[in-house]
């Protein structure tokens, strides 16, 4: 397949605007000027992108939600915060191909009459934050950005703004109240950031990755999106692979590979041998994790779902034989009791203690009765926490407890691990 | 109108109702703690949820809007397991050291535990602990988080209330922690609305700590006896000790808030230089007697007198039934129309604003004016002044974005809440508002008057010192806008010029169609019903004609030259209250008989020759009117110290002597005599005070007196206040602090502990161009008189205004002015 958002990736000073343009960058952006906004909105819809940050929303349909007013300020703000352990697609863009974002943001400021942008990029990110604002700094020096860009009279500006080290500034309305200088933490919803959001007005927010797919469709055109992968989720998709396969890394492919395909074939198989799969998580932590038999499922947004887990934000996590199943459930809960909020009762106070009882199990202080607790306490924070995190947190575990539930058994009846 | 079912139950209510208000109006209570009426949702706590038939999740009914055909469970029994799931996670962490806990038998989660919770908790785990030991934040908060629920109220008063704003969260998830800076010590408003919203024993009052157990205080619904705002308050004691004040949701204009001196100063009632018994002086001692020989003493005294030399001043803290009784006894029992109820402004002065502003009109709820699509705010530092007034504008504001027009010499909290500030020269409040007349004016007035209406509009720009722009900005919002509130403060009876000014900027807007609405903001607790009770030289109760006499300055000349052989003063300092503090005692010196009754020793009760013990609010019973015209009802909690008697009872008794039918005997049976006698009180019910407002509109607005029959009252012009043409830099102008008012706050403990000496304000630009910095000791120094006091700078404010609040003992402001004399000017210097 030809690639189209990790093209640049690997050639040399890939991230200067020279070799972009050289390779046929920002020529969408002068189609894109020349068209009417509302045109592009519906080549997206067309096209049948669906938001790669998560929930797989669709792209076009939410930019269709901002009001067409031109008197209001509208803003565009590409979430870069990638925080999803096992997430590293966004990071690849940025590091190695900043102007394909900065192009596709452009395009699709232009498209919902936004003159501001904002890239929220995770703090930890230093190199990526340095790279956008150097490469941000080249577009303005060649008229990609700044006033009255190339004649059309559209004005765009664009900023980096560095994250402030937690996963809840990922979520889209906690990741505005961070830009506007508060807590990071979720706004109740409604009003949606299309009719209110940055600073209370009409706001896209967008992953990094949804965004690098706008140029190749203004190009392509949609239909050459649409035929990719499945109908109802089409298009390329850039799958983090990580843990135990010969190959880790980014693969492009076309959504809707099975995980079979992935691991076997693209990440060269499991890494040791006489250490078959156990089990993989098929869309980052919060995803819940699924077994061999599942292999041939094809990773994309309504397959997953069917499955009861989630494409989420593409990273592939997979664990062999040697896996210690409780270690992973507390290591996964433990990130998301560390990274809750505060904001809602459930989630702050209930992801806590369904760590502390899973620390103990894993550390030989298990008791009976322990494995009732876990449930009722997801039970109890399932479905009543503000934002999804809580929800994520849950459904990692519920995963591994369900499938794995003897392994949890054993710890607390042996005071050891089954696996090592 | 939506309609939709709850618990079965079919029930229509308006769009957007929120499910927790429906279900209230359908009769069903949903336990809450995040949610607060007088604040933004933000649906964190999760113990409101209920079902919604058709969706998945449970919802928070506290920020979800009903929809039409819903059909919502408020109890079923996922609903009910959620709940005490919620209350299980918020008991995880939680402290559980009810014994030792402030809050321990008021507090809302021992409540709903009790009411909604698991009965037995399942965590078995080492609970996070943010601190061991529990930390002051201010002089009056100290705070345990570990008792922490995380509502986020404290936050949220703090900001979108108060507009403080110096709490925040610490950390993340459980370690999520409500407080100041990094814990640091605040420098706040000092209120403790923080104190009051928080549902458990996290923010408690420090004055308070281990004093007592709830089931130990007993309580009574009354009024806070310091500014006009008329907040209500439920005062409690414990062995006949004041023990504290507090707000309740949703009663009361004020709702759950309160200011520092409402909140914290209630003790006054505590202190120990409280009188106890009545004095007459003997050989130049005041000396103690009994009632009998106190009263048989005045009676012979007053005997004989002709009633144009005797006069009466009494203070607008005392009641109606009061007032009006110490009037009945002036005008009816000693043949005096000298009669007077403040040492500080003129009766023309009041008179005209009482014009001006409408009183005679009846009253006129804050929440009215927060209708308006303009509200302009003027003569008065409102934040400083009426703090809660402050709070409602601002809660309001927020929401409804209505225009807020700030015109004041000095900046204040309220300015980030309005859309223009006006900064104009102290006592140019004519300047500004006839700007504006002739601005509202502009084109319609003839040609041949046009030279003459731009050179006036000239001299009010520069009198003002206003820029013509922010002028005409307003002219365009006045112009624009249908309906309008002035609210206008005591300013205007420091310097009467404006009351022209507003009762010309009034009539014009109300010719051009414009529902105009305009609200006096006073200082004294019951102010206006001292006016309206006829406690006044010019004009008897309800405003009515009545034979003119002198007011205190008119007095206080007739005691200089010899004539006025008895005055009675109840609740007023004179002496320390009255321009050119020298001349009002040596007047008082000339009184032939001097009665002072009052709850403390003053400068004016120590030149007595009768001191008669009189009483606290929290002793008496009766009505106080507040600024909006609103009767309430003040309750009587605890008794007189030693042999103190209310002063409805001392005036009584002094009447008695002269007059056995003078009465009426009882404080209920005087407002029966009001209640005839005054038409615009003929509605004035005991009962106004003490209905909750369950649905949260705070306003009851049955409690607002009546239009007067024919108000004998006209708006005045006054000349233009002289400015001393000494060359020092700072015009002095005066008001009061945000945690005093007038001299009385100066006997409570705890707000002397907030602050006790005396503080100058100027801008911040002033002080760095004299080389000062706020907190340094400055001397401030003017024709007559100069005394050292801490400097406070504060940016935004007028350029050359000083600012010495009216409160302090130590640097009292009186002997800057002169009696007779223009605004006084004062340098300020550095103390070396
Ligand atoms: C707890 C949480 C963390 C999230 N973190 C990220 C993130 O790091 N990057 C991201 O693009 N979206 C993240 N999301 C999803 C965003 O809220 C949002 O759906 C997304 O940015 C929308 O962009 P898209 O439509 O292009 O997917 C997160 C959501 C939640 C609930
Ligand atoms: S579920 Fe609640 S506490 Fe957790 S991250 Fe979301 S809002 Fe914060
Ligand atoms: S006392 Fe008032 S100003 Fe101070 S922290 Fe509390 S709410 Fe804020
Ligand atoms: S301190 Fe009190 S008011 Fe503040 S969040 Fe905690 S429980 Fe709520
Ligand atoms: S001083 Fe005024 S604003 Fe403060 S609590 Fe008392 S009545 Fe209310
Ligand atoms: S009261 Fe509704 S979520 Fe807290």
């Amino acid at each position: 397949m030809e690639k189209v958002l990790l093209k640049n990736l690997g050639k040399p000073g890939s991230h200067t605007l020279a070799n972009y343009v050289a390779s046929g960058g920002y020529k969408a952006f002068s189609t894109a000027l020349k068209m009417k906004p509302d045109n592009i909105i519906q080549m997206v819809k067309d096209s049948g992108l669906r938001g790669r940050g998560g929930a797989g929303f669709s792209t076009g349909l939410k930019w269709s939600f901002i009001p067409k007013d031109p008197t209001l300020q509208k803003y565009l703000c590409c979430n870069a915060d990638e925080g999803e352990p096992g997430t590293f697609k966004d990071r690849g863009i940025i590091d190695h191909d900043p102007h394909l974002l900065i192009e596709g943001m452009a395009i699709s400021c232009y498209a919902i009459g936004a003159s501001k942008s904002y890239i929220y990029i995770r703090g930890e990110f230093v190199f990526g934050a340095e790279r956008l604002q150097e490469a941000i700094d080249e577009a303005y020096a060649n008229g990609y950005l700044g006033k009255n860009i190339q004649g059309s009279g559209f004005d765009l500006d664009m900023y980096v703004h560095r994250g402030f080290g937690a996963y809840i500034c990922g979520e889209e309305t906690a990741l505005l109240e961070s830009i506007e200088g508060y807590r990071a933490q979720p706004r109740k919803k409604p009003p949606f950031p299309a009719l209110a959001g940055l600073y209370g007005k009409p706001t896209v927010i967008n992953n990094v990755e949804t965004l690098s797919c706008i140029p190749a469709i203004v190009e392509k055109g949609p239909e050459w999106f649409s035929k990719m992968g499945p109908v109802k989720s089409p298009g390329p998709k850039i799958y983090c692979v990580s843990g135990h396969v010969k190959k880790p890394g980014l693969y492009e492919l076309p959504m809707g590979t099975t995980a079979r395909d992935i691991i076997y074939n693209h990440c060269g198989g499991m890494l040791r041998d006489g250490k078959p799969l156990k089990a993989f998580i098929p869309g980052g932590v919060s995803a819940p994790l699924l077994m061999p038999a599942d292999l041939d499922t094809p990773l994309d947004f309504d397959s997953l779902a069917a499955k009861g887990t989630m494409l989420g934000s593409g990273a592939v996590i997979v664990m062999d034989t040697s896996t210690c199943m409780v270690k992973t459930a507390y290591i996964i809960n433990r990130f998301f009791s560390h990274e809750s909020c505060g904001k809602c009762t459930p989630c702050r106070d209930g992801t806590p203690w369904l760590t502390r009882i899973l620390k103990r199990i894993e550390h030989g202080e298990g008791r009976p009765g322990d494995l009732e607790l876990l449930d009722g306490v997801c039970d109890n924070i399932f479905g009543r926490t503000f934002c999804p995190l809580g929800d994520g947190a849950v459904m990692a575990l519920r995963g591994a407890l369900k499938n794995f539930r003897e392994e949890f058994q054993y710890h607390i009846d042996h005071k050891r691990c089954m696996v090592s | 109108m939506v309609t939709v079912k709850i618990n079965g139950k079919e029930i229509t209510v308006e769009d957007n109702t929120l499910i927790l208000d429906a279900a209230r109006d359908a009769g069903y209570e949903i336990p809450t703690f995040c949610y607060q009426a007088d604040l933004m949702g933000i649906g964190s706590c999760r113990m409101c949820l209920v079902e919604i038939e058709g969706q998945k999740k449970l919802q928070p009914s506290c920020v979800t809007p009903v929809l039409h055909g819903m059909s919502i469970n408020t109890d079923s029994g996922t609903v009910q397991t959620a709940r005490a799931g919620v209350l299980e996670f918020l008991l995880a962490n939680h402290a559980m050291d009810c014994p030792v806990c402030d809050k321990g038998g008021e507090c809302e989660l021992q409540d709903m535990v009790h009411k909604h919770g698991p009965h037995k908790g399942r965590h078995a785990e080492p609970k996070f602990k943010f601190h061991d030991k529990d930390y002051v934040l201010s002089p009056v908060i100290i705070k345990n988080s570990n008792r922490c629920v995380q509502c986020m109220k404290c936050v949220r008063v703090c900001r979108e209330v108060v507009g403080q704003n110096v709490l925040g969260a610490l950390g993340r998830g459980d370690h999520q922690e409500p407080t100041s800076f990094f814990r640091a010590f605040m420098n706040c408003e000092m209120d403790g609305n923080c104190i009051e919203v928080c549902p458990v024993g996290c923010f408690m009052r420090l004055p308070y700590r281990y004093k007592s157990r709830p089931w130990d205080l007993k309580s009574s619904d009354t009024i806070c006896p310091y500014c006009a705002t008329g907040c209500r308050m439920v005062i409690e004691e414990r062995a006949g000790t004041l023990m504290r004040a507090k707000a309740q949701l949703g009663v009361g204009l004020n709702s759950e808030t309160l200011c520092a001196r409402g909140r914290f100063g209630q003790d006054f009632v505590n202190n120990p230089e409280r009188i106890n018994q009545p004095l007459v002086r003997r050989y130049g001692k005041l000396e103690p007697v009994t009632w009998e020989e106190a009263i048989s003493h005045i009676k012979e005294n007053l005997t004989a007198l002709d009633g144009d030399k005797i006069g009466g001043i009494a203070s607008p803290r005392l009641t109606n039934e009061e007032l009006y009784l110490f009037q009945k006894l002036m005008r009816e029992v000693l043949g005096s129309p000298n009669i007077d109820s403040s040492s500080r402004f003129s009766p023309d002065a009041v008179e005209g604003f009482v014009a001006a502003t409408g009183m005679g009109e009846g009253g006129v709820s804050v929440y009215d004016c927060m209708e308006a699509d303009t509200v302009l705010i003027i003569g008065t530092h409102l934040s400083d002044e009426n703090p809660v007034i402050d709070y409602i504008v601002r809660r309001i504001s927020a929401s409804r974005r209505m225009n807020v027009i700030i015109a004041s010499p000095r900046a204040m909290k309220l300015d980030s809440s309005a859309n223009i500030v006006l900064r104009h020269n102290v006592a140019s409040e004519n300047a500004v508002l006839t700007s504006l007349v002739i601005g509202l004016n502009e084109g319609k007035l003839a040609d041949t008057l046009k030279g003459m209406h731009e050179a006036q509009l000239d001299a009010n720009l520069k009198a003002s010192g206003v820029s013509a722009d922010l002028i005409s900005t307003v002219v365009n919002r006045l112009a624009a806008s249908s309906s309008i509130a002035i609210i206008a403060g005591t300013d205007f009876l420091r310097y009467p010029e404006g009351i022209s000014g507003l009762g010309l900027l009034k009539d014009l807007l109300k010719s051009r169609g414009k529902k105009v609405t305009v609200m006096p903001v006073l200082d004294r607790a019951n102010q206006r019903g001292a006016w309206e009770m006829g406690v006044h030289p010019g004009f008897g109760p309800g405003y009515s004609e009545t034979r003119k006499g002198l007011g205190t300055e008119g007095m206080l000349d007739a005691a200089m030259k010899g004539e006025l052989e008895a005055l009675y003063v109840v609740g007023s300092d004179v002496a320390s209250m009255y321009p050119g503090d020298d001349f009002a005692r040596t007047a008082l010196s000339k009184v032939g008989f001097l009665i002072v009754q009052d709850m403390f020793m003053t400068e004016t009760a120590r030149q007595a020759h009768v001191v008669l013990p009189g009483a606290a609010h929290a002793e008496k019973d009766g009505t106080y009117t507040n600024q909006e015209g609103r009767a309430q009802v003040i309750k009587k909690l605890l008794t007189a110290p030693g042999r103190a008697k209310q002063d409805i009872n001392i005036i009584r008794a002094i009447g008695e002597s002269f007059d056995r039918s003078f009465g009426p005997k009882h404080f209920a049976l005087v407002l029966d005599e009001i209640r005839k006698e005054v038409p615009s009180y003929a509605d004035v019910s005991l009962s106004f005070n003490n209905k909750r407002n369950t649905d949260n509109k705070l306003d009851n607005r049955g409690a607002l007196v009546k239009a007067a029959a024919a108000p004998a009252v006209k708006v005045k012009s006054f000349n233009p206040a002289s400015v001393e043409t000494s060359g020092a830099r700072f015009i002095l102008t005066t008001g009061n602090h945000l945690f005093h008012s007038g001299r009385s706050s100066m006997k409570s403990e705890t707000l002397l502990g907030l602050l006790k000496g005396a503080v100058v304000e100027i801008s911040e630009e002033d002080a760095a161009s004299l080389g000062l910095k706020s907190g340094e000791k400055v001397r401030v120094k003017g024709a007559n008189f100069e005394a050292q006091m801490t400097l406070l700078t504060k940016k935004g404010t007028k350029s050359g205004v000083a600012f010495i609040a009216e409160n302090f003992d130590d640097a009292p402001v009186n002997r800057y002015f002169r009696r007779g004399g223009g605004i006084p000017r004062v340098d300020i210097i550095k103390t070396i």
